[in-house]
């Protein structure tokens, strides 16, 4: 019970304190012990009486009889009760299993004997203008006195800038920044030192990492398929805020009403998706208004959880037994919610709406001009096929014909008139393209992603036109595209033929084509059909990684029929990247797809067609199912000639052909620049609010009272805005920003507070509330608050006040008594020393061996990771299922940027602490386990980071082997080793050496770890012995804490 | 004493190691490898119980919990309803279904005809006990077996449902039944996590549904807790194996380095995490040697492996993992969680039911054996079930030999054998049509506070403070254990 053990560091400490006070000493006790039966529920009070207040407490009952008669403890009956020998009188009721132990029961006698003075919950009351000037340290100071304690000396600039640089930037200094501060001997270096590392663009990955588990951002929906979503600008946006140190009360604005501001920007916007980053679900039979309602309360859970530090959640079914927060309460902050423009079903999608499009300045102007050339190519189009040839309308039949010959008695005709386009008769060679930089029009496209197909943008990486199609899954990857508007026929003699470039990195194990349901393949059978007793015969081997292939499939081999419809194409891939691109159909004849230069058979090809495709104007639907008869309307038909003419049929003419071919680059250069546009959830309201109701005991079937967006009452009263009938997500959080808000000011600072010294001044972060612990500071606690308010929520300058302190400074070295006295560092008689946490772990190794990549922002990327992690507890339809990991420099990026998948997280982050985002948290554990050990020994992102620390050593210093061993002691802790370290970091050299030299082929082993390679000219023994030393160093304790 | 001296003995206490500094020589190893904590020789446990426990003497020491992740049908397993052969292909009456909700897949069903099993039941054992044809291993076992027939939970959708199950809360963020074990009842093994997970693979349709490690994680209490996945694929503890090129000796030599530099730091420092931090690192390099050799088959007698079938020889197969569910135990992991994926039969039931329980069956039978011979079935207590039910009605079309099953959490089937469990006994009755409890109903917490009371804990009185609550696995209502089939 660590609040009442620091209860005892107070109380008995300090016995002398002769006044005790009601928020800090007596409401804890009360409130684990009595409130859950005399609080704030009504529902649950037993004896009608309630013990959280004064009127409750000093009200005399039926008989009489009163709880607590200030000053007389033994006409008590509270205490009384608490100290009878009568089981059944006794309190608590020994089924509660609750029991205050002897040091409890005094301390509440003398606050009865001392008067027993109620006081309102303090967070719940104003903060106050400060009287004095701030002063963190004093105000320590002021509670270590008593104790015969004071601040501890200053820790070695070693230490200190080592400190500063990871609570600022969650990387480790690096040698010129060690440097310059060393060797800067004025009064103002530290103070120098700390702004470099204010103005670092590290500064906000660093500090929107903390608010990002408080947010609970992820890049996965986190529910049942837990495919992957679009968010990441969401995450950047928090980053840029810190970095250019928007006002907290804006960064609060933003984040719960950026859509409602005035002046919405696309930033503002963006900062909206605080309320999108919920976990979300598309379950097969999963019902709406369950999951609207669980949105609704884990938005309002964690607005009241991130600003009030309230678990307002459990009001969600009942009164809140300890804070005074009712059920309808709960449920009128749940109303800013319960309205909300996003569907319940996610649809599995990466981009479900609202979703908003962040284009950059260079990605609008190249929308812009694409839209340009479309419209010329079209116009020059339009021009040239006016000119075509038109058959006109088919004759009216003159006399009664043969039954069913109508379409075909017309045919002739105007077949006649069209194949004068045709270049060399009906028997020549067809080569049809089906697609290259687009699929065919009209096509229907599904893929196993379930999102928008992915085209490569790249012409270096194309093997016709501009872009190829980009096809990458993990285990399993297909497109299936069904053919509407070019009615595919397979022609004699017929071949499908398409171009694939599997990635040298990530190839495939087998690539499948099927052509209207028949299969062809290259590669493992095994891996294509893992169930199959015998493995089927591939057409051929797995094409050469790296390079386009032609892929060759003989329809009449497959045992397709020339004339057969060829409706359907699917593009397989058993795991890796492949792309693919320039899909052809090849024969003999002309003569099966003469609707791709035919109009009227094009027309007759589609006749009764049942599915309503893309790329054709809805009006003209009708009139292409009904096919072509004498009787339809001219002018559509005209349309529809003119469509088919501009977007399908193959001409003769070399310059319409030439035209045509503009028009596609130019259609393919719009979706090129339209998709690679990103875009992030955004939280919006419903076009109409919906009825929002208490949900009986948490039930969403349950209806019970309408309520009305609102806040509790024990808070300030809300403004609306004039002529508002309801009061918005604005009106809310220019609430939570108002100066007489007591909660938003004090439990922001206590996050940065805690942020920075490892424990917040109030210990749970996350509960402001009675069960809470109360402030070890209250007065500080309050006048951090005040100042930071009302001088502008300035974080940076909030960051230097506490960075600046001398409590922050101070030495972290502790003695036993001092460990006895305070084992949490509450009192901060020391500095503060913290183990990293997960993503600074992983940072500082990639830092200190080189290997870190700087960049900033973007979509999530995948490092390293060891086989199925994913892969067991995958959906088999989920975009998250196979982990595909990244190459290159994505390896090296900062933690921060790893993908975050919330049903299996990666494995850096769950081992050391990190939240799996599912909820959100406003404080990890530290914890020190096993499984953390074997990681940072073995696993090959530590390993490889060692061996490239091991060449950096090697490389950047030339010395013996006692500079070098100096070299990285002071890149890895700042420092150098003493005597004693150095003594043995020289035998564990020579214990490795020794090693190495007699099993060189280990050597050699431990440089194919990872992927980066090493361009030094060494003998691999060597390297191997100092990649040993680097693991060491990696692993010392001191590497692992923030000292 | 100063603190750095302090620490060094707390450490050396931890360690086991006396007078001769931080060197594991082989003799010690040998000495901590599979021991459990409170043998003359073995050391202080890493991970102790909570200081109030057990509440009362334990009748299990390990839990072994078989979960049949989908929703396995209780109508054609366990819930043998004979006279719903005479309504083949009937509505299901308006009066049974009762205005209850049904997912979004059945719910716009235009009728729904009842599907009465397919698969022939039989009576076995001493109590008579009628069993599907499905399970003819598991069969032989039912004088061990208590069945609980009258199972239900709130959730109707799989992702609620696991999470209930698991953690007894259908949101994110609840701690598992496996880490509350680990955290009051502690580890008996110093080598070993206390919570062992397994997710074998399946035959049925690959389309399984999804896991969530939320099932095995230890949600708001300390990350030590969480379950540790044993892994078929790859390393069996994530990174236990040295990278290429660091062989056993220069791990050692480099491990001893590091614990005299950090010990030598502690001195300097003061900070008692110094020492954890050596102690774990020991521990880890004791992993690298009692996990291989957990996993190792070996030394498993060949009527051993031929009890559990052939599979029991394909890593990753869910005999595998039940032979090494019984190692587990043996080396005294308190909680083993199986969860075998690919029992949601919403369609084609017989044909993919058969194939589950093909998987399934006869290694189950064979851990009950095979835990009874060695005598640790009566400290084992090992746990069957799903996350819900499965309707009475066919999803989609009925024929005489094909049909589906939608979700069904009003009732369900889940059994407990071992570890203090009163063999033989059915609780719970359901209704004609296995759609609503006739007598004696039981809430997933009830299981689970039955779980706790036979390993010694009294489930309201463990508890962690979590959002300002007293949080425990079994929720805020008034939940009982099911003192029936309590032995």
């Amino acid at each position: 019970m660590p609040a009442l053990l620091f209860l005892a560091l107070l109380v008995v400490s300090s016995a002398q304190a002769s006044s005790l006070s009601f928020n800090r000493d007596i409401r804890p006790i009360l409130s684990e012990n009595c409130f859950a039966c005399h609080g704030f529920d009504a529902s649950k009070r037993k004896a009608k009486l309630r013990l959280d207040n004064a009127e409750g407490a000093l009200a005399a009952n039926a008989e009489g009889r009163r709880a607590i008669v200030p000053g007389k403890p033994l006409q008590s009956q509270a205490y009384l009760r608490l100290i009878s020998e009568d089981k059944d009188e006794l309190m608590p009721p020994p089924e509660s299993h609750k029991k205050l132990s002897a040091a409890q029961i005094e301390v509440l006698r003398q606050w009865i004997e001392q008067g027993a003075a109620y006081e309102k919950h303090w967070a719940f009351e104003p903060l106050r203008a400060a009287t004095k000037p701030l002063d963190i340290d004093a105000m320590l100071a002021a509670e270590l006195a008593p104790r015969g304690l004071k601040l501890a000396a200053e820790a070695p600039r070693e230490v200190l800038i080592r400190r500063v640089a990871f609570t600022l930037t969650g990387l480790p200094p690096t040698a010129q920044e060690l440097e310059a501060y060393l060797n800067d001997l004025s009064p103002q270096a530290y103070e120098r030192m700390l702004e470099r590392y204010l103005s670092s663009a590290h500064y906000g990955e660093e500090m929107a990492r903390h608010w990002l588990d408080v947010a609970r951002y992820a890049d996965t929906h986190g529910l049942h398929l837990d495919n992957e979503r679009h968010m990441w600008a969401y995450r950047d946006w928090v980053v840029q805020a810190f970095n250019q140190n928007l006002p907290y009360d804006q960064f609060t604005l933003w984040q719960i009403a950026g859509d409602l501001i005035e002046k919405p920007t696309p930033q503002s916007i963006t900062a909206t998706g605080f309320s999108r980053c919920n976990v979300t679900t598309s379950e097969g039979g999963a019902i709406d208004d369950e999951y609207r309602h669980l949105y609704a309360v884990d938005r309002a859970s964690t607005l009241a959880t991130a600003w009030m530090g309230l678990s307002a959640g459990c009001a969600q079914c009942h009164d809140h037994k300890y804070d005074p927060l009712s059920t309808r309460e709960f449920y009128s902050l749940y109303a800013f919610f319960f309205s909300s423009a996003d569907p319940p079903m996610d649809k599995n999608i990466s981009t479900t709406e609202p979703y908003q499009l962040l284009p950059t300045a260079a990605q609008q102007q190249r929308v812009h001009s694409a839209q340009q050339q479309l419209g010329k190519a079209e116009a020059r189009l339009s021009e040239l096929v006016a000119k075509l040839r038109d058959p006109g309308p088919l004759p009216k039949p003159a006399a009664a014909p043969k039954p069913g010959a109508k379409a075909v008695a017309a045919k002739p005709a105007a077949n006649k008139a069209a194949t004068a386009a045709i270049p060399a008769g009906p028997d020549a060679a067809l080569d049809l393209l089906v697609f290259d930089d687009d699929f065919p029009l009209g096509c229907e496209v599904r893929n196993t992603s379930r999102n928008a197909s992915r085209w490569l943008d790249n012409a270096a990486l194309t093997h016709r036109g501009k872009r190829a199609l980009h096809q990458e899954g993990g285990r399993f990857f297909e497109h299936q595209l069904s053919f509407t508007l070019t009615p595919f026929k397979v022609p004699a003699q017929g071949h499908l033929r398409i171009w694939v470039r599997p990635d040298p990195q990530s190839p495939p194990q087998a690539i499948a084509l099927i052509a209207a349901g028949k299969r062809s393949f290259w590669g493992s059978g095994a891996a294509l059909d893992p169930n199959a007793e015998v493995p089927p015969a591939a057409n051929g081997p797995l094409p050469k990684p790296g390079q386009w292939s032609l892929l060759d499939v003989d329809l009449i081999a497959l045992g397709l029929k020339p004339g057969q419809a060829l409706n359907t194409l699917t593009l397989q891939q058993v795991g890796g990247i492949v792309l693919w691109d320039d899909c052809r159909l090849q024969g003999a004849s002309q003569r099966e797809n003469a609707w791709s230069v035919d109009f009227n058979a094009w027309w007759q090809a589609l006749e009764g067609m049942t599915k309503i495709p893309a790329d054709l104007p809805a009006e003209l639907l009708g009139t292409l199912r009904a096919g072509p008869k004498p009787q339809a309307d001219e002018g559509k038909r005209r349309a529809l000639f003119v469509h088919h003419g501009k977007t399908l049929a193959n001409h003769g003419n070399p310059e319409l052909q030439q035209a045509r071919q503009q028009w596609l680059s130019a259609r393919a250069e719009l979706a090129a620049a339209k998709e690679d546009i990103s875009g992030t959830l955004v939280f919006g309201d419903a076009p109409q609010p919906r009825p929002t109701f208490v949900a009986l005991r948490g039930q969403y079937n349950k209806p019970g009272e309408q309520v009305q967006p609102g806040v509790p009452a024990i808070l300030p009263a809300l403004k609306r805005r004039e002529n508002q009938p309801r009061a918005t997500r604005l009106d809310l959080a220019r609430w939570l920003i108002d100066p007489a808000h007591p909660l938003t000011a004090r439990v922001s600072v206590n996050r940065f507070w805690q942020q920075v010294f490892g424990v917040g001044l109030v210990k749970t972060s996350h509960d402001f509330g009675a069960q809470g612990e109360a402030p070890s500071h209250p007065q500080l606690l309050d006048a951090l608050a005040w100042q930071w308010m009302s001088q502008g929520w300035d974080v940076k300058e909030l960051m230097r006040l506490l960075l600046g302190s001398r409590a922050f400074r101070q030495d972290s070295r502790v003695s036993a008594a001092l460990l006895d006295l305070d084992p949490e560092n509450r009192l901060l008689a020391r500095g503060p020393r913290l183990r990293l946490d997960a993503e600074q772990i992983r940072d500082n190794a990639l830092a200190l061996s080189g290997l870190l990549n700087p960049s900033l922002g973007g979509r999530g990327v995948r490092p390293y990771q060891p086989p199925n992690i994913w892969e067991p507890v995958g959906y088999a339809d989920s975009n998250t299922r196979y982990y595909l990991q990244d190459h290159g420099p994505a390896l090296y990026r900062r933690s921060l940027y790893t993908f975050l998948k919330r049903t299996a997280p990666p494995p850096f982050m769950s081992n050391f602490d990190g939240p799996n985002r599912e909820q959100s948290c406003t404080r990890r554990e530290r914890s020190n386990t096993p499984l953390q050990a074997l990681q940072l020994l073995n696993d090959v992102q530590f390993f490889e980071a060692a061996r490239a620390l091991a060449a950096r050593t090697l490389g950047e210093c030339s010395g013996n082997d006692e500079q070098r061993l100096q070299w990285m002691m002071r890149t890895v802790l700042c420092r150098r080793a003493d005597a004693h370290e150095l003594g043995l970091l020289r035998e564990a050299l020579a214990q490795q050496r020794r090693h190495y030299q007699r099993h060189p082929d280990d050597a050699e082993k431990t440089l194919s770890v990872g992927e980066s390679t090493t361009t030094l000219a060494l003998p691999a023994t060597e390297l191997a012995a100092w990649t040993l030393l680097g693991n060491l160093l990696l692993n010392l304790d001191e590497t692992l804490n923030r000292n | 004493m100063n603190p750095a001296q302090r620490c060094a003995d707390e450490l050396n206490r931890r360690l086991f190691i006396g007078q001769n500094g931080l060197r594991l020589g082989g003799m010690a190893l040998a000495q901590l490898l599979g021991r459990e904590a409170g043998a003359a020789t073995s050391p202080a446990a890493v991970h102790p119980a909570l200081p109030d426990l057990p509440h009362f003497a334990p009748k299990a020491r390990s839990v072994i919990y078989l979960h049949m992740n989908g929703g396995p049908s209780q109508i054609d397993l366990w819930d043998h309803k004979p006279q719903l052969k005479a309504w083949f292909d009937k509505d299901l009456p308006p009066s049974v279904q009762g205005g209850q909700r049904l997912t979004g897949m059945t719910s716009k069903q235009a009728r729904f005809p009842v599907a009465p099993s397919q698969f022939a039941f039989a009576q076995h054992g001493r109590c008579g006990r009628w069993v599907s044809e499905l399970l003819p291993h598991t069969a032989k076992h039912v004088d061990d077996i208590a069945l609980v027939r009258s199972v239900h939970t709130n959730a109707i959708n799989h992702d609620p449902a696991c999470t209930f199950v698991m953690t007894g809360r259908e949101v994110p963020g609840f701690a598992s039944l496996g880490s509350w074990l680990a955290y009051g009842l502690g580890s008996l093994n110093n080598d070993l996590p206390a919570f062992v997970v397994l997710t074998p693979n399946w035959k049925s349709k690959s389309a399984a549904q999804a896991l969530f490690t939320r099932m095995w994680s230890s949600g708001f209490l300390p990350g030590k807790y969480s379950g540790v996945a044993l892994r078929a694929v790859g390393d069996p503890v994530l990174y236990i194996q040295n990278p290429e090129g660091v062989a056993a000796p220069n791990r050692r030599a480099m491990l001893d380095s590091l614990a005299r530099l950090n010990e030598h730091r502690l001195q300097q420092q003061g900070d008692p995490e110094i020492a954890t931090r050596i102690a774990q690192y020991e521990m880890a390099f004791r992993m690298q040697s009692s996990v291989p050799e957990l996993v190792d088959l070996k030394h498993e007698s060949q009527a051993t492996l031929d009890l559990y079938g052939p599979d029991v020889q394909r890593p990753g197969s869910f005999a595998a993992s039940a032979l090494l569910a019984r190692r587990l135990v043996e080396r005294g992991v308190r909680a083993v969680q199986i969860l075998h994926r690919g029992w949601d039969q919403h369609g084609s039931l017989p044909r993919d039911l058969s194939l589950q329980c093909q998987d399934t069956d006869q290694p189950i039978g064979a851990l009950l054996s095979d835990l009874k011979a060695r005598g640790l079935l009566d400290s084992t207590l090992v746990v069957w079930g799903g996350e819900f039910g499965r309707t009475v009605y066919s999803q989609g079309g009925l024929t005489r030999d094909n049909y589906g099953r939608d979700h069904h959490p009003r009732n369900f089937c889940m059994w407990m054998a071992g570890g203090g469990i009163k063999g033989g006994v059915d609780y719970g009755e359901t209704d004609d049509f296995s759609y609503n409890i006739a007598r004696d109903p039981a809430h997933l917490s009830d299981i689970n506070a039955t779980i706790l009371k036979l390993c010694g804990i009294d489930h309201e009185r463990l508890t962690y403070k979590y959002q300002g609550l007293d949080a425990r696995l079994t929720g805020v209502e008034k939940q009982r254990p099911i003192k029936a089939i309590i032995a």
